[in-house]
């Protein structure tokens, strides 16, 4: 699910950057979250971040001893990404292999659907193998595919969310 | 809420911070990451660049799974399943999936059935209806 989420942040812009000029300074300000933000990635609560929409408040400075920047409490609006145990989404199938396929949804490129959770789909092997139930409903590379997350996982190092996902349920599949 | 281990997003259990924060639909991040992206288009020649793989990644997704692609059906959209009372995250999953009979939208959103709420299969109904009206008129 995408959310809208409104956090605190501190902006320190280094001494040089610092501008008689007030409207220089907002600009430093909003240039320097965006490339804070971007390179935080993720984080285990809020998901995956995508984008600052606002800037809703810039705190007073406080001068650091020794280096001389400014540090400005910020609070912004942006756009984060984060998968819920139980929520239903759709993804895209971009790998497959024996045991399950990997699906990419949003940004989270690690989604993993077990062939033990589609039960009635199974392993057809070829060139290109792929998944096939009685119906000859068929999960193939770049195929869309509603699914249910039965656990997502943080990965610290990587700033990553892993999740495990599950076809167990009515309208689950995938969709043509 | 107390532990990571009763999340339930079916049972619309998914933390006190999350259930009020505002949910958004994939069409409206649409909207907002490509009116983001034109913005730096105009900033520099190669915008791609500029922008985080999230941001890519994302992009790129919300733009092949979105239902309703016209600025108004987006806003009727969310205007028209905020009359039944719905959290926002139910919304948004009824948004986004689009689910043609009210079994479908069960399935989807199970938490719209739990005891102590209002919604019986007519209203259910009613608002797929408005749903698939504003598909065909957009």
């Amino acid at each position: 699910m995408f959310l809208k989420v409104q956090m605190p942040w501190n902006v320190i812009i280094p001494a040089d950057s610092l501008d008689a000029k007030g409207l220089m300074l907002k600009k430093a300000i909003v240039i320097r979250l965006m490339d804070e933000f971007a390179c935080k990635k993720a984080t285990k609560d809020l998901g995956y971040f995508m984008a600052v929409t606002t800037l809703e408040s810039i705190g007073e400075g406080r001068v650091r001893q020794n280096t001389g920047d400014v540090l400005f409490p910020v609070v912004f609006s942006g756009i984060t990404f984060k998968m819920y145990r139980g929520e239903i989404l759709q993804g895209v199938v971009h790998k497959i292999l024996k045991h399950g396929v990997f699906l990419r949804c949003g940004p989270v490129q690690n989604i993993y659907l077990s062939h033990i959770k589609m039960p009635d789909y199974h392993y057809v092997p070829g060139e290109n193998g792929i998944f096939m139930n009685d119906k000859h409903s068929k999960i193939d590379k770049d195929v869309i595919v509603r699914f249910i997350v039965i656990g997502t996982k943080w990965m610290e190092a990587e700033r990553e969310f892993q999740a495990l996902v599950s076809l167990e349920g009515d309208y689950l599949g995938p969709v043509s | 809420m107390s532990g990571e281990e009763e999340e339930n997003a079916a049972e619309l259990k998914i933390g006190e911070e999350f259930l009020k924060a505002k949910c958004l639909m994939n069409c409206e991040v649409a909207l907002i990451l490509e009116h983001k992206y034109e913005q730096l288009q105009q900033m520099s020649d190669d915008p791609m660049n500029q922008v985080s793989q999230v941001f890519e990644k994302s992009l790129q997704y919300v733009k092949r799974f979105s239902r309703y692609k016209n600025p108004d059906a987006v806003r009727q959209v969310r205007e028209i399943l905020s009359r039944y009372q719905l959290a926002e995250f139910e919304l948004c999953v009824l948004g986004n999936l689009c689910p043609e009979t009210v079994e479908e939208a069960i399935a989807m959103v199970p938490s719209i059935k739990t005891k102590g709420r209002a919604h019986d299969d007519d209203a259910i109904e009613r608002m797929l209806n408005d749903l698939s009206l504003i598909k065909k008129f957009e």
